[in-house]
């Protein structure tokens, strides 16, 4: 089996191709690449040429094929088309990183005089709603670590490593932002009844949560090759992405009680971010759960937040 | 149907280019003349009205992206329209102290002049259909001094303003409140200026690219 592996303009990555056994693996290919170029797989992005014109999202190689199922009888050759990801990290140090930031950053301004840089001289008084929110968001992070150690099963193994500080920039700024604003010793408490609906709504949409991240996780396999699959049970019969919507009125609850500008502008970004995955994601499950040729028919549900989306 | 609209979207674009294009040729002839007859610290007093008004104009540009009327990406549009009002209002309108440096005279020179140019070629295409090489070249070479000097400006007159802005505690909103919110108007003028740092040479190189495409395309027609 000879590939010729090119680049998206044409150009030969390995001059004079690549020979592999005819019941070689895309990811003996990859192996193969890796020793010729130095790029290690997670990086490497294969594709099949896309006839020209045609306005089709070209097919990207699975590593556990074999690279027989991507030939069309013509066994002996394959063009393979290849992309440079450039440095990857793995989702579970992205995600780590990420949200280590609010869960150390946000107890800073709780816990150490910081409002004295600011120009606050003086006694601080630390109200009982302020220390419940501490908790809370530290919860809630802490929860996300857990998650990403423990039940989420990625789709993919990698992203890539300017994503390290693009989403650090995002959590770090926000956790701090709001972090200001809920310890600052002129913070102006809501009442004590808007206090606990906000927290115990936010904790039981909290604990939702959870319960649809073990949901998603059921749905692959620990070998974790990503895939995807018609989410059932618990919320997910009413709304794709119940567990965006379960994290958005998450946060709602935290605003109810907490009642910050700053912390109601991260609920919009937030929510605008998840929304633009829950289109795409419920998208995709309807173009693969197409109904024909023996798959299910995706069933008629919400995308993130009933009734509006 | 169809057609009847694209007439009544190419005559309403003609009549806002060609206006706006109006309105930016006053502001230049003010400033020259008053700069001839008295000084550089009269020129804003004199264009004044018409700059207010081409300049907010701007703000339908937003629209017209937004409802698919142009097809230029509100996203190119919004930093650009968003800087020119923050001057225009947030430094000049709000804070008279600023109006007599002669900043404000190579800013309105540096603005007036990309206008002119940038609202008659637009004016042109809408109303005529094509718009002269002449014009298509000083859109896309022009910038290559008067960004610079827009810029300059621009940050020069912030700097400026700056004490002012500290002094006056204007916009500021301070705690306690019930929505535990706080702005300084002061710090997010800081944060302005620090935007320009990586903002500037990404607009320089974004033109310099768009002038290579546009220049190299009109050759091979």
């Amino acid at each position: 089996m000879k590939v010729t592996l090119v680049s998206r303009s044409g150009k030969e990555i390995v001059k004079g191709g690549i020979e592999l056994t005819d019941s070689a693996t895309v990811a003996d290919l990859q192996r193969e690449i890796q020793k010729r170029t130095k790029k290690s797989p997670d990086r490497q992005r294969l594709t099949l040429p896309v006839p020209s014109g045609s306005r089709e999202r070209p097919v990207v190689l699975n590593s556990k094929k074999s690279l027989k199922e991507y030939t069309d009888g013509n066994s002996r050759t394959l063009t393979i088309i290849f992309k440079d990801l450039g440095p990857q990290v793995s989702y579970r140090t992205l995600f780590f990183f990420e949200y280590l930031g609010p869960l150390v950053l946000y107890p800073v301004f709780y816990y150490f005089p910081v409002y004295q840089f600011f120009g606050y001289k003086g006694e601080r008084v630390i109200r009982p709603v302020q220390t419940y929110a501490m908790y809370y968001w530290c919860f809630h992070y802490a929860k996300r670590i857990f998650e990403t150690f423990f039940i989420h099963r990625f789709s993919h193994a990698t992203s890539p490593l300017s994503n390290v500080f693009r989403n650090c920039a995002y959590y770090w700024t926000f956790g701090s932002y709001i972090a200001y604003y809920v310890n600052h010793p002129l913070y102006t408490p809501v009442s004590d009844l808007q206090m606990k609906i906000g927290f115990g709504f936010g904790i039981v949409m909290q604990i939702s949560n959870l319960y649809c991240h073990i949901i998603l996780r059921n749905l692959r396999k620990p070998e974790g090759d990503g895939g995807y699959q018609i989410p059932r049970g618990f919320l997910f019969n009413i709304v794709t992405c119940a567990n965006y919507t379960t994290e958005i009125y998450q946060w709602l609850g935290f605003n109810i009680a907490t009642q910050t500008v700053a912390g109601y502008i991260f609920l919009l970004v937030a929510a605008f971010i998840m929304s633009n995955w829950a289109f795409a994601k419920h998208r995709r499950l309807k173009k693969l759960f197409d109904g024909k040729d023996g798959r299910p028919k995706y069933p008629r549900r919400w995308i993130i937040l009933p009734p509006f989306l | 149907m169809a057609a009847f609209f694209s007439l009544l979207r190419r005559l309403y674009l003609s009549l806002y280019n060609w206006t706006v294009f109006f309105g930016w040729s006053q502001v230049l002839y003010h400033v020259l003349i008053t700069l001839k007859e008295s000084g550089h610290e009269n020129v804003y007093k004199a264009a004044e009205k018409p700059l207010l008004f081409a300049q907010t104009a701007a703000v339908l540009e937003i629209l017209h992206g937004l409802v698919g009327l142009v097809r230029s990406p509100v996203s190119a549009t919004l930093p650009q329209i968003g800087s020119r009002l923050y001057l225009t209002w947030g430094i000049l309108w709000s804070f008279p102290e600023t109006r007599s440096h002669v900043l404000v005279t190579s800013l309105l020179i540096s603005w007036s002049i990309t206008e002119i140019i940038r609202y008659s070629f637009f004016g042109f295409k809408e109303a005529f259909g094509f718009a002269p090489s002449w014009l298509l070249w000083l859109r896309y070479s022009t910038f290559l001094l008067l960004y610079p000097t827009g810029i300059s400006s621009e940050v020069g007159l912030i700097y400026i303003a700056l004490p002012f802005i500290k002094a006056s505690e204007k916009y500021c909103i301070r705690m306690p409140n019930k929505w535990n919110f706080s702005f300084d108007y002061f710090y997010a003028a800081i944060v302005a200026l620090g935007i320009y740092v990586p903002g500037s040479p990404h607009m320089y190189t974004y033109m310099l690219a768009q002038r290579k495409k546009a220049l190299s395309k009109s050759k091979r027609e």
